[in-house]
C-alpha cells in the first residue's frame, strides 16, 4: 500500500502538529486537486488534439483564425478561478501572518541566528525581558558572539533571562511568539511540522507566532541560503506538556538563580558570563 | 517575384540605396579580413552562432556542476564515481568525495551559468540575433556594432566568473540571488577579490550585454520591417523577442544599480545592504552605515521575476511558430497571443515580491503581491489554450522541432500549475525554499525554456548552416530527454513537501527527510541519465554540419520570411526583394493548392468570419458568392 503514496502528492507533509498547519495543507489541498484537474483535462486535449489531427497525407488543417467568443470565455474563466483562489488564500494569510493579528502571547521567546544555529531567550521566572536588542535598538551595540541578544547586564529583569542553544521547550496548547533576527546573514527559521517558516534578518525582528496541539520531539531547520554549514544548521525542539513545561523551565530558572548567588557582585561581570553557564 | 521595390522600411531608405549593389550576393564584404568575419563580425547570424557556441559550452559545465550537486545529495560524503579522484583538490576532500564549501560553490555556479550564461544568450542572444532580421526581411540589425559588443561581452564574463576557480575561497557561494549579508561580507580586509566580487563583475557585464542587445532588438524590430510589414504581421517568434528586449531595458538596469551597490559593499566594504553591529567573525562595514538587506531581494527580484519571463517569451514565440507550421494552422487567436505576451510582460513587473514572501517584508505587501501574481496565471492560461486550439483541426507532423515545442506547451502547464501553489502566500509558508520551487523553476526553465530552445535549434538549424541536422538522432534526443527530464524534476514536487531545504549538502542529518531518501537517490540517476542524453543533440549539431542533408530553401513549408532567404545566407541575407503581402501564418487557406502562403508571395486575400478566403483578381465575386 506504501506504493500508492507514490500517486498521492499530499501523503508526503511531514506530519501537522499546529493549529493553522491544517488550513495551510487543506489550501494546498484545493489546490492541488484543482491543479490535478486542470492537468488531466489540458493533457487529455491534447493528447486527443495529438492522435486525432496527426498527420494524413489526404488531409489539409482547417483555416481558421480564432474566435473571440471563445477567446473571452477562456480568459473570463480563470481570471474567476484564479481570483477565487487569491481571495481565499488571501484570508489565511492575512490570519497567519499579518503583524496586528498575532494573537496575545502565552509566552514570548526571543530567537536569533546565527552562522550556524540557532540560539532561543527565554524570560525567566519574571516572565519579563530585560533591556535587550529586542526591547532597545540602542543596544544592539551590545551584541557580541557570546552576547548575541546585546543583554544589558545591569538591567535588573534581565537578570534571569536564560537563553538555550540549538534547542528550545513550548508547552503545548498555548500561543508562542516568537521575535526573530539575526546577528549575522538572512536565516530562515523553518519548523517542518509547525508549517513556520520565517526569514530573519539582521537589524531588523520579525514576528513569529505558532500554537501546537500535539506534544513531541521535533527538528528546527535553515532554510535561507547562510553560507557553508547552512545544510548542518539543525535544532530540536520540544512541545511539552504544561507540567512538564513547568519543570524544565523551573529548572533553568534555579540554574540562573544559582549562577548568580555565589557572585553578588554579578553586575560587575558580563551578563553573558551568567547566562551560559549551564 | 519581379517586383522591384527596396525591402526596407524609409528610415533606412538612405542607408540601404547605397547598399543596393549587394543584393543577391552571398559573397558581399568578401574583402573583409577572416577575424572580422568569424570573430570580430558584425553580420547578426555570426553573432547568432558565437551565441549558441559559447552557450552550449556553458550548457556542459553548468550540467556538470548540477551531477556533482546531485550525486552529494543522493550519497552525501561518498566519493564521486569514476572521476572523483581526478577532480581538483579544491572540490573534494581526499577521498572524492564533494567538499562541503564546494558543494555551495556549484549550488551558486549552476544556477549562475545556466541562467546568465546558457538560457538568457541563447534565448535572446542566439535566437533574437538571428531570428529578428531574418524574419523581419531584413539585411541586419539596425546597429550591428553594437550588436557585436553585445555577444564580446559574454565571453569575458564567462571567464571572469570561472577564473574564481584560482582565487582564495573558490566561486560565489552565495547562490545565484547573492542575498546580502553573505553576499557582502567576506571574512578578508577591504580591495580583497573574491570569488563573489568576480560573480558581480561577470553579472555586471553580462546585464550589459543584454541591455545592449535589447536596444538594438528594439530599434530593429520599430525600424528595419520590409516593406508592408505591419507590426500585426510580424509572427509570434518576433513579438515575443522585441517584448522581451522591452523587459530587458526597463529591467536590467535596475539589476545594474542592485550590483553597483553590492559590489561596493563586497569590495570597498560600504554598507548598503548591511545593517550596523553586525557580526560576522569581523564586524564589518562603517558603524554608522544602517543598510537593509531586503533592499537588496527587491532590487534584484525587481529584474530577475522579469528576468523569468525573459528567458520564457522568446521561446513562447519560438514555440508558437513551430506549432503553427507543423500543424499547418494559422495560430488561434494571434492577436489574443500578441497581447498575452504583452500581458504578461506588464503583471511581470509588478509581481516580484512572491519572491519574498517569507522575507520579512510587509506581510501587507504579501497580500498585494500574491494577487497580481496570481493574475498572471491567465494570460498563461490564454496562451495555453490558444497553443490547443492551433492544434485543432490541423494536419500534425511530428518533426523532431514539432515533438520538443510539443514539450514546451505540456511541461509548461505543469510548471504553471506548480506556480499556483507558490503563488498563494499561505501555502508558499511551507513550500518556500524547500525542492517543490526547484522542481517549479526547473518544470518551466528546462521543460519550457531550454525545450523552446531545442526546438528552435532544429527548426532554423538548417537556415543557419545550410544543413540538414538528422531526425533520427534528434528523436533519440528528444525523447530521453524528455523521459529523464520528467524522471529527474517530478520527484522533486514530493521531495519538496517531504520539507527538503534547497541548497543544503547533506539531508541526511535530518530525521524528517529520512522518508524521502529514495526519492533523493531515483533523481540522481534519473539527472546523470539526462545528462548525457544531452550528448545526442552536440553529436547531431556536430555530425550534421559535416554529413547532413543539404536544406532546401523552405524545408518546413512555412510562411515566414527568412524562408525567403538563400539556405545559408550570407552577409545581407536576401536574393530578393522582399515586400510582404499578409500575416505570417496563413496555413492551409481556401482557394489555394499549396497549403501554404508564404508572407513575400503576391496574391489578395479577404478575411471572411475568422477563415482566409483567396481572391481571384479576374473574377472578383467568387469568394463571396460562396460564403
Amino acid at each position: 500500500m506504501d506504493f500508492l503514496k507514490v500517486f498521492d502528492m499530499l501523503a508526503w507533509f511531514p506530519e501537522n502538529i499546529s493549529t493553522f498547519g491544517g488550513d495551510l495543507d487543506a489550501l494546498f489541498a484545493i489546490i492541488y486537486y484543482i491543479s490535478v484537474g486542470i492537468f488531466f483535462l489540458t493533457f487529455g486535449i491534447l493528447g486527443f488534439f495529438l492522435v486525432k489531427y496527426r498527420y494524413r497525407p489526404d488531409r489539409r488543417g482547417y483555416n481558421y483564425h480564432g474566435n473571440n467568443i471563445v477567446e473571452l470565455t477562456w480568459t473570463i474563466l480563470p481570471t474567476i478561478l484564479f481570483a477565487a483562489i487569491g481571495l481565499y488564500s488571501d484570508e489565511i494569510w492575512e490570519r497567519t501572518k499579518y503583524s496586528k493579528r498575532v494573537p496575545k502571547a502565552d509566552l514570548e521567546i526571543l530567537v536569533m541566528g546565527k552562522t550556524f544555529g540557532w540560539m532561543f531567550l527565554y524570560p525567566g521566572a519574571d516572565g519579563k525581558f530585560g533591556r535587550n536588542a529586542h526591547n532597545d535598538r540602542s543596544a544592539r551595540s551590545l551584541i557580541t558572539l557570546d552576547n548575541p541578544f546585546g543583554i544589558d547586564s545591569n538591567d535588573v529583569y534581565g537578570k534571569d533571562d536564560f537563553f538555550v542553544e540549538n534547542q528550545f521547550k513550548v508547552p503545548v496548547n498555548a500561543n508562542i511568539v516568537m521575535r526573530g533576527s539575526s546577528v549575522d546573514v538572512l536565516h530562515s527559521f523553518f519548523l517542518p511540522n509547525m508549517r513556520v517558516k520565517q526569514d530573519v534578518v539582521p537589524g531588523t525582528w520579525m514576528n513569529i507566532w505558532f500554537n501546537s496541539f500535539k506534544p513531541g520531539h521535533y527538528e528546527i531547520a535553515c532554510a535561507e541560503l547562510c553560507g557553508t554549514g547552512h545544510g548542518g544548521m539543525r535544532g530540536q525542539y520540544d512541545v511539552l506538556s504544561k507540567t512538564d513545561f513547568d519543570k524544565w523551565s523551573d529548572s533553568k530558572n534555579a540554574e540562573m538563580l544559582a549562577a548568580q548567588t555565589p557572585a553578588p557582585m554579578a553586575s560587575a561581570e558580563p551578563a553573558v558570563a551568567d547566562s551560559t553557564k549551564k | 517575384m519581379s517586383t522591384a521595390v527596396t525591402h526596407s522600411s524609409e528610415a533606412e531608405h538612405a542607408e540601404h540605396a547605397e547598399h543596393a549593389h549587394d543584393h543577391g550576393h552571398d559573397h558581399a564584404h568578401h574583402d573583409l579580413p577572416w577575424y572580422r568575419k568569424y570573430v570580430f563580425s558584425t553580420d547578426h547570424k555570426v553573432i547568432a552562432k558565437q551565441f549558441m557556441l559559447a552557450s552550449l559550452i556553458f550548457l556542459f559545465v553548468g550540467g556538470a556542476f548540477a551531477l556533482f550537486l546531485r550525486w552529494q545529495l543522493a550519497y552525501p560524503g561518498q566519493p564521486v564515481p569514476v572521476i572523483g579522484t581526478l577532480l581538483p583538490s579544491q572540490w573534494v576532500d581526499n577521498t572524492g568525495a564533494i567538499a562541503q564549501d564546494f558543494y555551495y560553490q556549484l549550488v551558486t555556479m549552476h544556477g549562475s551559468i545556466m541562467i546568465f550564461l546558457v538560457i538568457i544568450p541563447l534565448a535572446v542572444g542566439m535566437f533574437g540575433n538571428f531570428c529578428i532580421p531574418l524574419m523581419l526581411g531584413t539585411d541586419d540589425m539596425a546597429l550591428p556594432r553594437l550588436n557585436m559588443w553585445s555577444f564580446w561581452l559574454v565571453p569575458p564574463a564567462g571567464v571572469i566568473i570561472m577564473s574564481a576557480f584560482y582565487v582564495d575561497g573558490g566561486y560565489a557561494a552565495a547562490g545565484w540571488t547573492s542575498y546580502p549579508p553573505l553576499s557582502g561580507v567576506i571574512n578578508s580586509p577591504t580591495f580583497t577579490v573574491s570569488g563573489q566580487t568576480l560573480w558581480l563583475i561577470a553579472v555586471f557585464l553580462i546585464g550589459f550585454s543584454s541591455i545592449m542587445g535589447a536596444v538594438n532588438y528594439v530599434t530593429t524590430v520599430l525600424n528595419k520591417r520590409a516593406k508592408g510589414m505591419k507590426l500585426f504581421d510580424m509572427p509570434l517568434t518576433i513579438w515575443g523577442l522585441f517584448i522581451t528586449a522591452i523587459i530587458i531595458t526597463l529591467g536590467t538596469p535596475v539589476l545594474a544599480a542592485a550590483i553597483a551597490m553590492l559590489f561596493m559593499d563586497n569590495f570597498f566594504h560600504t554598507s548598503f545592504f548591511l545593517p550596523d553591529n553586525l557580526i560576522a567573525h569581523t564586524r564589518h562595514g562603517i558603524e554608522a552605515g544602517a543598510g537593509q538587506p531586503v533592499l537588496w531581494q527587491h532590487l534584484f527580484w525587481f529584474y530577475s521575476h522579469p528576468a523569468v519571463y525573459i528567458m520564457i517569451l522568446p521561446l513562447m514565440g519560438i514555440v508558437s511558430d513551430v506549432i503553427a507550421t507543423f500543424s499547418r494552422k494559422p495560430i488561434y487567436g494571434y492577436k489574443a497571443m500578441v497581447f498575452a505576451i504583452a500581458g504578461i510582460a506588464f503583471l511581470g513587473f509588478i509581481v516580484w515580491g512572491h519572491h519574498m514572501f517569507q522575507s520579512g517584508m510587509n506581510p501587507l505587501l504579501g497580500t498585494t503581491f500574491m494577487l497580481s501574481t496570481i493574475v498572471i496565471a491567465v494570460p498563461s492560461s490564454i496562451k495555453v489554450f490558444n497553443w490547443l486550439g492551433t492544434l485543432w483541426r490541423g494536419n500534425i507532423k511530428f518533426t523532431t522541432a514539432m515533438l520538443n515545442a510539443l514539450a514546451f506547451v505540456s511541461m509548461f502547464i505543469i510548471g504553471g500549475l506548480s506556480g499556483v501553489f507558490m503563488a498563494s502566500a499561505p501555502v508558499d509558508i511551507y513550500i518556500h525554499d524547500t525542492y517543490f520551487i526547484v522542481a517549479h523553476i526547473h518544470y518551466v526553465l528546462f521543460g519550457g525554456s531550454l525545450f523552446g530552445i531545442f526546438a528552435g535549434i532544429y527548426y532554423w538549424y538548417p537556415k543557419m548552416y545550410g544543413k540538414m541536422l538528422n531526425e533520427s538522432l534528434g528523436r533519440k534526443h528528444f525523447y530521453w530527454s524528455f523521459a529523464a527530464f520528467n524522471a529527474t524534476f517530478f520527484p522533486m514536487h514530493i521531495i519538496g513537501l517531504g520539507g527538503h531545504m534547497r541548497r543544503i549538502h547533506d539531508p541526511s542529518i535530518y530525521e524528517f527527510l529520512k522518508p524521502i531518501e529514495g526519492w533523493n537517490k531515483f533523481v540522481t540517476i534519473a539527472a546523470i541519465i539526462l545528462g548525457f542524453s544531452q550528448l545526442f543533440l552536440v553529436i547531431n549539431i556536430l555530425w550534421s554540419l559535416k554529413y547532413g542533408k543539404k536544406a532546401p530553401r523552405n524545408p518546413w513549408r512555412a510562411n515566414t520570411l527568412e524562408w525567403a532567404a538563400p539556405p545559408h545566407p550570407g552577409h545581407g541575407n536576401f536574393d530578393r526583394d522582399i515586400v510582404v503581402y499578409r500575416g505570417p501564418y496563413e496555413f492551409s487557406v481556401e482557394g489555394r493548392e499549396l497549403d501554404y502562403w508564404p508572407q513575400w508571395e503576391p496574391g489578395k486575400s479577404i478575411s471572411v468570419h475568422h477563415h482566409t478566403i483567396v481572391v481571384d483578381e479576374k473574377q472578383e465575386s467568387n469568394a463571396f458568392g460562396t460564403h
